[in-house]
């Protein structure tokens, strides 16, 4: 059965991505705390530092604030990672979106649960932030499927021209609200890891030790996963075109962490109105040329 | 073809048995008893006929006939005496209409056009069978603790008016069977105008004033839908002969520019029925009635009637817009329907974050997603029709499911404010993971609502509907926004409160736990569902499979909504973390409480409310637009489709 | 092996005090001397850290706050009490409302004089407590595991 197989694949690509992404995310962490520590005129941690972070995470005392905020954000974990191997084992985008939102509104329950006024205030603007972005992020879902003709992420291999060829513009408009995703200044309303510019520690005030650990390897595995999506815009029928795929996310990371060095927070009006203007203008008028070309020509 | 008929009757039967029960007990024993008889021969009706395409009956009676025209007109005599009674004139002149137009219709027109076929069935009037049979009767059996309740909060000495309020919402059930079950387009219409005078009397329940305004808002919006309906009727029995609505949507099918004007009108009946804006106002309006009936009008019945007949004329709008000969004249009710419905779901989806109140958050919710299902049939495709009719399904359980959660929940904290819901979590924990159910099921992957909509963007993405696409999108951002917030209220822990769900009436768990099963077996079963009962229906009509979806996919939805209701219902509240005090910045006074030590030594306590975003999406800003743009594109689509009334230029 | 002193993270408090120590505290974290490299981040959030600097004195209004935090740092966890007040009370040790130095509200780990406390004082006391920190932890493993 063929389906069986798709089941299989995602299964694999779920368990691969579990092991890779953590180990990934976790070195590409310690280099943006280099480079940014460097922009900064610092000598910055060692590049392990998150994994030392994490370790030391999980030998603390186990303690919650209720009993169900840690089931929450395992979860939360578990569907990112999930929605990581739908995507890099070839499965459906949409899918990976949709489950990506999934993990991050159990993120946000498990802030609510705690009923605590500075997680609530994080958690608040977590969901903000879903809805400021989440627009975007289905634009560049169906701009993909309107240039590669699938949704299926494996569909790109097939493809004799990159899709970021016809849905440029789809793209600028990803890397704005990526910057909200990778949780970087000035779109770093929920949470950040820079202390200075926090209500306590928004979103995870409330969660220590082992949950901790997992908030963090689940925000290494996002980021994986977000510059897998970037990636896939420079994705055609050759092998090489993964080269360029990585050259092209380690390009956009590095801009992020630039970006994130230099901006102060915004309000979340400004959130809200540029998020939406720029999916309405970005991802709106690509989608709209790309279903009406074909007439016009 | 008995069981149709059974179906048919029997609620009505019930309902006049109700009218005559004055004692609680036996009340209690004939609605359940009903109920499952109900449920029981709606599900066997199911089953029998799983997967039948579509299968017309033979049936024609002129004693049917001349039933539903002493029917109609017993309708319009009761909106004339509510409304002489109220000083309404509006609803007077809109009822005095159509008594007319049905009468002079009847005698003038009709007897010359005999219908053979009188009813059938197929899959999606099978679907929409199971939806009323099951769902529908379930909120009938919650509505007996409920109404007990809701009695005894009256003030001393008021009339107990139970027996009325129980029969009509069997008389609901009936009609709506009649509706789904109709292949004369009379007796269809005959449903139709039953149930809006059903939920006139149902809105207007408590007597007070505002209920009454609210039950005219309701009667003469829904008229004018009917006065539609009725205008469609003449042109299908003068302009082309038949009454039969399979012969018309096969003639419509054929030939869409020569019925754009009688679709247009149907059209517009389902978009008042389905309270699309402009016609919104009512269904928030109907919010005054006890909850059971709001359960009733927004899931299973009513709103499901507006969308199931524009679900029906999909396959003429499709043929509409793409057909090569027909023009824009052929798409004009396609045009309307995807415009009013797209833009009603946007703008109800935004101005459903402004909401507090819990029912009027459900309303704006289910007017945005009905709008979704407006849209899906306005675009027609196998693919769309295919989501549109999941869309119906996990709509109206999960809706209902909602619902009853809502009401018990009101008549136990006293406030269906959503900020009261604060701790839910711990005051009433069966509840409040029912309700979580419920809202998962309205808008996140992999719940089915999600999987409809994720159909629906897909086939909007093929189509190339670009303005559906953008609307789908910011619309669904701010599905996420109000629902992720009223879910975080009710999982907030804190303070170790007192348990009050103890004294909830057995018939609503009972209610309550039919819609949770219902909601994990469609969402566990959904490639089922699809392979069952929606994809013969696309395959009967369109001859085509629509599936966006990949069944792979389907499974993985599948496979995770179990995992989900297993983590909601048996994995929360299990660990071996130590408890903590939550952090307060400072001195607690009582941290399980909140407080503090504040600047000046005394106590204050920390709460937050969530965000509502008044000056960015509330209604004063957004109503008038939507009101304005659906006015305004409904009128030019009317426009337009009469200029195919030949003589008219 | 204990991960504690690979990555201590430092929560910061100032009890009743002239600001100076409060100021140093501050210029630790600053490019000039780059606590970072040490893995070391200033937090805000007692939940997240292992070690608590306190500056400054102990006085009747702030001593419920100086215990509440400590309370809800997560063990294992280390008080280092920066500057001579923190101490002892220092030259405030007599004023009308002072109690004294930090530990006459929690137990005090690694004492830290100096008025007002260089950086490189605090660094060297951080040094010390991530000691302490990770005798603390492994005991806390120990426990675990018996347990």
């Amino acid at each position: 059965m063929w389906y069986d197989m798709s089941l299989f694949s995602v299964l694999i690509g779920t368990l691969a991505f579990a092991v890779l992404a953590p180990v990934l995310g976790c070195l590409l962490a310690g280099l943006d705390r280099k480079i940014s520590a460097r922009m900064q005129g610092r000598v910055g941690p060692p590049l392990l530092q998150p994994y030392y972070d994490v370790r030391k995470l999980l030998e603390k005392d186990n303690v919650s604030v209720n009993s169900t905020e840690g089931t929450y954000v395992t979860c939360a974990l578990v569907f990112t990672l999930i929605a990581g191997g739908i995507f890099f084992s070839g499965g459906n985008l949409l899918m990976s979106v949709f489950v990506v939102t999934l993990s991050g509104l159990f993120f946000i329950v498990a802030a609510y649960s705690t009923r605590s006024p500075y997680a609530e205030i994080g958690a608040m603007r977590e969901t903000l932030q879903v809805m400021a972005y989440e627009p975007m992020v289905l634009f560049m879902a169906v701009a993909f499927f309107m240039a590669a003709g699938t949704f299926d992420v494996a569909g790109a291999f097939a493809l004799t021209a990159p899709v970021v060829t016809v849905i440029w513009p789809v793209l600028l408009g990803f890397l704005f609200v990526l910057t909200i995703k990778l949780r970087k200044s000035p779109f770093d309303l929920s949470y950040s890891h820079h202390a200075h510019q926090e209500i306590v520690k928004g979103i995870t005030t409330e969660m220590s030790g082992r949950t901790l650990a997992k908030v963090e390897v689940m925000h290494w595995c996002e980021n994986i996963l977000f510059l897998g999506w970037t990636g896939l815009f420079f994705i055609w029928g050759t092998p090489a075109s993964v080269l360029v795929a990585v050259i092209v996310a380690a390009v956009v990371y590095f801009l992020e962490i630039w970006i994130d060095n230099n901006f102060a927070r915004v309000k979340w009006q400004a959130l809200l109105k540029s998020a939406w203007v720029v999916a309405l203008v970005a991802g709106g008028v690509n989608i709209a040329v790309l279903a009406y070309a074909p007439y016009l020509m | 073809m008995a069981l149709l008929g059974f179906l048919i009757l029997f609620p009505l039967v019930v309902a006049g048995v109700l009218l005559a029960v004055r004692d609680n007990r036996v009340r209690n024993a004939v609605v359940v008893a009903a109920a499952l008889v109900i449920g029981i021969a709606s599900v066997w009706l199911v089953v029998s006929y799983l997967g039948a395409p579509w299968i017309p009956f033979d049936f024609h009676s002129p004693v049917v006939d001349y039933a539903c025209m002493v029917v109609s007109v017993l309708v319009a005599a009761a909106i004339l005496f509510y409304g002489i009674r109220h000083k309404n004139a509006a609803a007077c002149a809109l009822a005095a209409v159509q008594v007319a137009g049905s009468l002079v219709f009847e005698f003038a027109f009709a007897h010359g056009l005999p219908v053979a076929q009188g009813l059938y069935l197929d899959s999606l009037s099978l679907l929409m069978a199971f939806i009323i049979g099951v769902v529908g009767s379930g909120i009938c059996v919650y509505a007996l603790g409920y109404m007990e309740d809701f009695q005894a909060h009256e003030p001393e000495g008021a009339k107990d008016r139970r027996p009325v309020f129980f029969a009509l919402m069997f008389a609901f059930l009936s009609a709506m069977f009649l509706i789904v079950f109709s292949n004369n387009m009379v007796w269809l219409f005959t449903g139709w105008e039953v149930t809006t005078v059903c939920s006139f009397l149902l809105i207007g329940y408590t007597r007070t004033e505002e209920a009454m305004r609210n039950a005219f808002r309701q009667i003469v919006m829904n008229l004018v839908g009917g006065i539609a309906f009725l205008g469609a009727l003449y042109v299908c029995a003068i302009q082309l002969g038949t009454l039969s609505l399979l012969e018309f949507l096969q003639i419509g099918v054929q030939n869409p520019a020569l019925v754009a004007l009688p679709v247009t009108a149907l059209a517009l009946a389902g978009l008042t029925k389905a309270a699309q804006m402009p016609f919104h106002t009512w269904l928030l309006g109907a919010m005054v009635a006890p909850t059971p009936t709001s359960a009733l009008l927004h899931s299973s019945t009513m709103v499901k009637a507006g969308v199931f007949l524009l679900v029906k004329l999909s396959p003429v709008m499709y043929a509409g817009s793409f057909a090569p000969q027909g023009g824009l004249l052929a798409s004009v009710p396609a045009i309307m329907t995807v415009l009013v419905g797209g833009i009603t779901f946007a703008l109800c989806s935004f101005m459903a974050i402004s909401q507090t109140n819990a029912k009027r958050v459900l309303a704006y919710s289910t007017i945005a997603n009905l709008g979704l299902i407006v849209a899906c049939a306005g675009v027609g495709t196998p693919e769309a029709v295919w989501a549109a009719a999941f869309l119906i399904l996990f709509h109206a359980i999960a809706k209902s499911l909602l619902f009853l959660c809502v009401g018990t929940a009101e008549h136990h904290i006293g406030s269906r404010d959503i900020e009261d819901m604060d701790l839910l979590f711990e005051r009433m924990p069966r509840l409040s993971r029912f309700m979580m159910l419920g809202i998962l099921c309205m808008f996140i992957a992999p719940f089915g609502m999600l999987v409809a909509k994720w159909a629906t963007l897909v086939s909007f993405a093929e189509t190339g509907q670009v303005a559906l696409i953008v609307i789908l999108a910011f619309g669904s951002a701010a599905t996420f926004m109000f629902w992720a917030k009223w879910l975080g209220k009710l999982s907030g822990i804190a303070a170790a409160r007192e348990n009050v769900e103890r004294d909830v009436h057995a018939s609503e768990w009972a209610a309550v736990m039919v819609m949770a099963v219902l909601v994990i077996l469609c969402c566990a079963g959904l490639p089922i569902v699809s392979w069952l009962s929606v994809e013969p229906y696309v395959f009967s009509v369109y001859g085509t499979l629509g599936q966006d979806i990949s069944t792979s996919n389907l499974w993985i939805a599948s496979i995770l909504s179990i995992a989900l209701a297993v983590v909601l219902f048996a994995g929360l509240g299990r660990t071996k973390a130590r408890k903590v005090d939550v952090y307060l910045a400072g001195v607690s006074r009582d941290n399980a409480e909140r407080t503090f030590q504040n600047a000046l030594s005394g106590t204050s306590t920390a709460s937050a409310r969530n965000w509502y975003l008044e000056d960015v999406f509330g209604e004063r800003r957004i109503a008038p637009i939507g009101t304005a743009c659906c006015s305004v594109i409904i009128i030019v689509a009317f426009a337009a489709a009469a200029v195919s009334l030949p003589g008219l230029f | 092996m204990t991960y504690a002193t690979k990555s201590p993270w430092v929560i910061h408090y100032d009890g009743s005090s002239c600001n100076g120590c409060d100021i140093e505290v501050l210029a630790a974290l600053c490019p000039g001397y780059d606590v970072e490299r040490f893995g070391i981040i200033n937090t805000g959030n007692p939940k997240h850290a292992d070690i608590f600097l306190v500056t400054g004195s102990v006085n009747e209004q702030n001593i419920k706050v100086v215990q509440e935090i400590y309370n809800q740092m997560v063990e294992p966890k280390v008080v280092v009490a920066c500057g001579i007040c923190a101490c002892s009370g220092g030259i405030f040790h007599d004023c009308y409302n002072v109690i004294g130095g930090v530990d006459q509200a929690i137990p005090v780990d690694v004492y830290a004089p100096g008025c007002a406390v260089r950086p490189e004082a605090i660094i060297d006391a951080v040094v010390q407590a991530l000691g302490i920190l990770e005798e603390k932890s492994k005991a806390l493993q120990a426990q675990r595991k018996g347990a």
